[in-house]
């Protein structure tokens, strides 16, 4: 250590978050997710050298201070000129009679409607009438019929709309107010408003037209009225009036609460993004990232360091934002207001709505930034970091505009969905339903805190990647390339082949699902499920996965998991399935009531059709086909590819959300991430596809055979007391009633019971499988060693 | 000090294949020696030297810097070294002063020793009429001078330079290599890879001729003359070149 004094001065670590801080345990401490060990010291002179090195920069200066604070007023300003732009646009309105126009009460006075039919002389001002009598048209247009004329008139856009009276239009309607005339053939023709809705002038004409047009009948009608000496009230004999309780500042609260978290979140993401580029891509083009790569500061801390920069610009854009166009909205409310006499009041946003922002936006932007971070990373240079702006506000913004969809409220199933939640409970805190609110702030921190660290996760990991960090410029060549991955294939797949498969599955499903769809017309028949089935599982899912294990791996065999495990993990993994099945099936109570299904008449046609077949054909196509093809396809392919990530458990659950996904209904595809977390489990600790076919097989198995009513215990103990089997028969029926009950709707279901005892047993079993010795990835060898050297690094 | 042990490193390359930039690479360099790797662009010295400074992840093989393992400690090892090279640039929103300090900082020297430590580098590196200047308004040769008090600034025992002369005057050059020499002399271990003949030539103590990922010849300039029979290191390094080039013929779409 000759000629090397810092040594000594350098037992600054920080404190170690590895050891036991920030550690998110998931399924009862079985998989625990842990963000490497770093030291805030480092992450601190990161932050504040990035921090001043943005405000040094004048383009982010102007983005998030200069441009809010011009912007705004600009807005404001345009707006207004618009505004007055409109108004002031009159319509062209012709009148064209055939014969005699009625006189009284009058329709037309002068070049205008009559001043009887409008509120206020600017209505009346707008619309600017000309008539003309049909039979003085001009030379040209004599060959013309009136309707065709009119229709012209406004197709030309010499008028904005045309009202055309027929030829008797004033006989008819004048017998018809002395009840001269009741018969059918006396009926008042109908004038026609004759108009252009594909252009704007002409439909906004056709609105005011139509407007003074029943003004004038209704004026006709109380004149009829009053000769015969019917008072026009009884027509409206009443009116009804209508209160509203809700108070001035909680009317202002609904429309804020409206639009200010929409806002916050589109600057919050804005305001992360440009940071995160220059951070990221511009470093890179720079050149400065390898130096700071070579620096003793660990990558988790360079990105920590630089996800605090960003997150610290995107809470202030967002917040210069809302506070600039607040200033600028109220002074144009104010103006607007005192014009309209008040029509448009609208208080300023009640405080207590900034705090709550405040606090909404910390972790909203740190789950942007981090994501933008991520993107950023991958990017080789600034322009092209622009260019995955758009994506991914198209990925967010679905979540953004949810939460204001009218009749969207917050309940538990909406707070689990990220960035929705909180926009929702945002939005019950601003509407003052704070106490509402508060059984839904857990759901939405657990939910936040778990979306925030996966996305961090996902930077750190892409500052990781020496592909992503050194990324070179290449020509694509699609041949080229595809005949690299077969002849540079490995023995199993890489996580990007294994990826692209999941995406491949998905992406033949779908279409199969829309043709079926399409094709599928009536009732569901048990060939018709036979056929999707089968297609299904063996085009979509089956395909793919075996078609890339041969063409793209060395060994098909290694990659398929095709090998032979202990015996006794047969027993094991089917007693495993049995005893998870009380505990699946309360957990689908709970999914169901957070979600409840909508697509119950599908469903309902899907078990009429299942259960029209028999328990064995039912067997063999939801339990066997699925059971081998979804397999090799999940626990095969992707998860073999997925574990070359060198995170075991990070491809089990990434496996199992492909797993669930490839599930239609959403509510299925809950339960199935979570089986196939464990069938991942058992396939890594037992290294072989058989185990997880046949769990596959038993759990699916139970799902129709306690579905349909055919299995029931009674008859089986009436069979076993037919075979002189007494105790099977005692068995039976004591079994039947310790483990089931019979539920409301008159179905069978798992009692307590039953529940504790299969908890008991899976435990027991999963305690087993993780004693057993598996065979580790090259890179899930080299993560372990390394984190086992630095927490020896940090006992010294 | 530092041993590399049959350090290999593939990349994906749709072109090419599989594409090995460096092929079973062995050398070890010891204190008070400029250790130097000579060849031509694409020969992989940056690979093996960003190896070294753990940037890159060898695909096979392993190497240590004073005794820690660069794949499994990498970050006990980039404090013991000094890394600079063409790819390492200085920050243009810094002034030369404020950079330096960050890295003394990152590399966790308490303030006092690191401002000592600055204040002696800046004037031996006669740095002081550009302490406050931005790193954007730098001339080259200024860069050159930050990015080396920066490799330099927690006084590392191992200090990498990789192709450090590239695009510098010949002023700026020498005063380079003046820089490097001094440090041998301070006993650190120094590792410079060059593709110029009479730097190497001047400066290093041992050298390694790479060529296509592989050392073709390695010892002192005076065991290289003798087994090659060839006094001038240039005619010697294209006779290794072109030997090499017989034994293994070029692919063709290269």
């Amino acid at each position: 250590m000759r000629g090397c004094p810092c040594w000594r001065t350098n037992d600054r670590v920080g404190f170690d978050l590895s050891a036991d801080g920030l550690a998110l345990v998931f399924f009862a401490g079985t998989i625990s997710f842990r963000i490497a060990p770093m030291s805030w010291h480092n992450v601190k002179l990161i932050f504040f050298r990035e921090v001043r090195d943005q405000l040094r920069d004048r383009r982010t200066l102007f983005m998030i201070a200069v441009l809010p604070l011009l912007l705004y007023p600009l807005l404001g300003m345009s707006f207004f000129q618009l505004s007055q732009f409109l108004h002031k646009n009159a319509s062209h309105i012709l009148v064209l009679a055939q014969g005699a126009l009625p006189d009284a009460p009058a329709l037309i006075e002068g070049q205008h409607f009559s001043p009887a039919l409008f509120d206020t002389d600017d209505g009346r001002n707008l619309l600017e009438v000309q008539v003309l009598q049909f039979a003085d048209r001009s030379k040209e247009s004599r060959d013309l019929s009136a309707e065709e004329y009119a229709q012209q008139a406004v197709r030309l856009k010499v008028y904005d709309a045309v009202v055309l009276f027929p030829p008797d239009f004033v006989e008819k309607l004048a017998r018809r107010r002395t009840n001269a005339g009741t018969e059918e053939q006396d009926k008042v023709p109908f004038p026609d408003i004759i108009h252009n809705s594909a252009q704007e002038k002409s439909q906004f004409a056709y609105i005011r037209v139509n407007e003074v047009m029943n003004r004038w009948m209704d004026l006709i009608g109380k004149e009829s009225l009053e000769r015969q000496h019917v008072s026009p009230e009884s027509i409206r004999p009443f009116q009804i009036h209508s209160t509203d309780v809700a108070d001035e500042g909680h009317k202002d609260a609904a429309i804020w609460s409206k639009i200010l978290p929409f806002v916050l979140m589109i600057w919050a993401l804005t305001g992360a993004f440009y940071p995160a580029v220059d951070l990221c891509a511009g470093e890179k083009e720079r050149g400065t990232l390898e130096t700071l790569l070579s620096s003793p500061a660990r990558r988790s801390e360079i990105v920590c360091g630089k996800l605090l920069t960003v997150m610290t610009f995107s809470m202030a854009t967002s917040l210069l934002n809302l506070t600039f166009m607040a200033v600028t909205g109220l002074f144009i409310i104010q103006q607007v207001g005192s014009a309209a006499h008040g029509a448009l009041s609208l208080g300023p946003p009640p405080i207590t709505s900034a705090l709550w922002m405040l606090v909404a936006l910390v972790p909203i932007s740190a789950f942007f930034s981090a994501l933008c971070l991520a993107v950023a990373a991958f990017a080789r240079s600034t322009k092209e970091g622009q260019y995955y702006l758009m994506p991914l506000i198209l990925i967010i913004m679905p979540l953004m505009v949810l939460p204001m969809t009218p009749g969207v409220e917050l309940d538990l199933g909406k707070s689990l969905i990220p960035v929705t939640g909180v926009v929702l409970l945002l939005r019950a805190a601003l509407e003052g339903n704070s106490v509402q609110a508060i059984p839904f702030i857990a759901p939405v921190t657990i939910v936040t805190l778990i979306a925030c660290w996966l996305a961090i996760r996902w930077a750190v990991d892409q500052f990781n990647k020496e592909s992503v960090l050194f990324r070179e410029g290449e020509r694509l060549d699609v041949g080229m390339w595809l005949r690299r991955l077969v002849r540079d294939r490995e023995d199993t797949p890489s996580p990007a082949e294994a990826i692209f498969c999941g995406i491949m599955i998905l992406t033949i499903k779908f279409i199969l699902d829309l043709r079926f769809s399409a094709v599928q017309t009536g009732v569901l028949t048990f060939d018709t499920f036979t056929v999707m089935v089968l297609v299904l599982q063996l085009t979509a899912i089956l395909t793919p996965a075996l078609l890339m294990a041969v063409m793209l791996t060395g060994r098909p065999d290694r990659t398929l998991l095709l090998k032979w495990p202990r015996w006794l993990s047969l027993p094991a993994v089917v007693v495993l399935a049995v005893a998870l099945n009380p505990l699946l099936g309360l957990l689908q109570k709970v999914v169901v009531a957070l979600y409840p299904v909508t697509m119950l008449p599908e469903l309902e046609q899907l078990t009429k059709a299942i259960s029209s077949g028999t328990v064995w054909q039912g067997i063999l196509l939801i339990a066997v086909v699925p059971a081998i093809c979804e397999e090799l396809a999940f626990r095969g392919f992707i998860l073999s590819g997925l574990r070359r990530t060198g995170g075991k458990w990070r491809a089990i659950i990434l496996t199992a959300i492909f797993f669930g996904v490839t599930h239609s209904i959403v509510q299925q595809s809950l339960l199935a991430t979570l089986t196939g977390c464990v069938i991942g489990y058992i396939a890594i600790q037992t290294g072989s596809i058989v185990p997880c076919m046949l769990f596959h097989f038993t759990n699916n198995a139970l799902t129709v055979a306690l579905s349909s009513t055919t299995v029931d215990w009674n008859s089986i103990s009436a069979t076993a007391s037919a075979w002189h089997c007494g105790w099977l028969a005692t068995f039976a029926q004591e079994g039947w009633g310790l483990l089931f009950q019979i539920d409301k709707q008159g179905e069978s279901e798992y009692t307590l019971i039953a529940q504790i005892l299969g908890a008991v047993v899976a435990a027991a079993l999963l305690y087993w499988l993780s004693r057993q010795r598996y065979v580790h990835t090259k890179e899930e060898t080299h993560r372990e060693t390394v984190r086992d050297l630095a927490a020896a690094e940090a006992r010294t | 000090m530092i041993h590399a042990r049959r350090l290999t490193k593939t990349y994906a390359d749709l072109r090419r294949g599989k594409f090995v930039a460096i092929d079973g690479v062995s050398f070890d360099a010891e204190p008070g020696q400029v250790y130097g790797l000579l060849g031509p662009n694409g020969a992989g010295k940056t690979t093996v030297l960003r190896i070294l400074s753990t940037v890159l992840r060898p695909t096979e093989g392993t190497a240590t810097v004073n005794g820690r393992d660069v794949v499994l400690e990498p970050e006990q090892v980039r404090r013991q070294i000094g890394f600079m090279s063409a790819n390492t640039a200085v920050y243009d929103r810094m002034t030369a002063w404020e950079m330096v300090e960050y890295f003394g900082r990152l590399y966790g020297l308490a303030d006092d020793a690191l401002h000592a430590r600055m204040e002696e580098i800046f004037t031996r590196l006669k740095m002081n009429d550009i302490r406050n200047r931005l790193g954007g308004k730098m001339s080259t040769g200024m860069k050159q001078k930050v990015s080396i008090a920066r490799a330099i600034v927690h006084d590392p025992p191992v200090i990498i330079f990789d192709e450090a002369t590239a695009g510098l005057d010949v002023l700026v050059a020498r005063s380079l290599l003046q820089a490097v020499a001094e440090l041998r002399d301070q006993g650190k271990c120094v590792i410079f890879s060059t593709h110029i003949m009479r730097e190497a030539e001047k400066l290093c103590d041992r050298i390694a001729i790479m060529h296509r990922g592989t050392i073709l010849a390695e010892g002192t300039l005076a065991e290289l003359r003798a087994r090659h029979r060839e006094h001038d290191l240039e005619e010697l390094f294209f006779q290794l070149i072109s030997e090499h080039d017989a034994r293994v013929p070029v692919l063709a779409d290269e």
